[in-house]
């Protein structure tokens, strides 16, 4: 972040990050409060969208309390050959709202990551059954939270 | 569950993006069918009971030349509340569970998300949990990407 377009960028960003104004004209709003005309706003957060930095100008739900209780981290073991394919195919499963590869250890094997969520546990195991018999996979770990010490959105 | 089907009709489409208009609510309100000043009402009513965490920006930690990794650390039972203190005082940390393998026993107990300005402070702050606590972190940073975009199923 050296050059003072970007600066411009991380401060709206910082600004907006919170919650953006719910009204009528909200970009007006920002514009307002940080000294830029609205079009300017509206282009920069176009630009930052286009660019990846930004991934989506949307709401996060609290999932648990309109009723999406179920959630399931699912870790599979996957051969390097077919992690293409296999993440492809948990991708898409509606339910599967990650995948990811990761890294693994001489104490950790499993290297794919799917994070499923679901109104309930049967529909979560529903999804695991789908992709075992989609994917022929039978190594994996079903890690369930006991616990949630934080949760937050991501801020810069 | 005190939604109507109205709410959940402007809660689904909140999860993609919001119009980049003037007036984004009223373009919402053209696609659904549902005029403007009630969905500013609801979506308000839906942050103030905490239906909607936000309405902001979702950033995309890496393209912001943020590094971020998943880490993982076996916490004894006794040290639980302690360590969830330490872990949970970095400001770039966003998640921080307790977890335990349903059909296979795993070897750590506790899986956070951390981010950092870049890889070498990423880096030194998982090392300073590990001299803070004397345990060992795990790093698993992402090294593909299938899928990121928590979109859920509204119904």
């Amino acid at each position: 972040m050296t050059n003072k377009k970007e600066d411009i960028d991380v401060k709206l960003i910082k600004h907006i990050q919170e919650g953006l104004p719910v009204t009528k004209t909200p970009y007006k709003d920002i514009g307002q409060a940080l000294g830029m005309p609205e079009d300017e706003v509206i282009k920069r957060l176009t630009k930052l969208i286009e660019a990846g930095k930004i991934r989506r100008l949307a709401a996060s739900i609290a999932h648990r309390k309109i009723g999406i209780n179920a959630n399931a981290m699912c870790v599979w073991k996957v051969t390097k050959e077919r992690v293409d394919e296999v993440g492809n195919i948990m991708a898409g499963f509606e339910e599967v709202t990650h995948c990811y590869e990761r890294p693994t250890y001489p104490d950790w094997q499993y290297n794919v990551f799917t994070m499923i969520h679901g109104y309930t546990d049967p529909e979560c195991e529903a999804v695991i059954q789908a992709i075992k018999e989609k994917t022929g996979l039978k190594d994996y770990v079903v890690l369930y939270s006991e616990k949630e010490f934080k949760k937050v959105g991501v801020r810069i | 569950m005190i939604l109507s089907d109205t709410d959940r009709k402007i809660l689904h489409r909140l999860q993609s993006n919001l119009p980049l208009v003037s007036r984004p609510f009223l373009e919402l309100s053209k696609e659904l069918g549902i005029d403007e000043d009630t969905i500013i009402e609801r979506i308000k009513f839906m942050i103030e009971k905490g239906y909607v965490r936000r309405l902001a920006p979702i950033i995309n930690t890496q393209a912001m030349g943020r590094e971020a990794t998943l880490a993982a650390v076996k916490v004894p039972e006794d040290r639980i509340d302690e360590v969830g203190a330490i872990i949970n005082s970095y400001s770039g940390v966003s998640h921080n569970y307790l977890r335990k393998g349903r059909n296979v026993d795993i070897p750590y107990n506790m899986w956070f998300t951390m981010s950092a300005k870049d890889d070498e402070e990423l880096k030194s702050r998982l090392k300073e949990i590990e001299e803070r606590t004397g345990l060992v972190v795990r790093s698993l940073p992402t090294t593909k990407k299938f899928k990121i975009g928590v979109r859920f199923k509204i119904y």
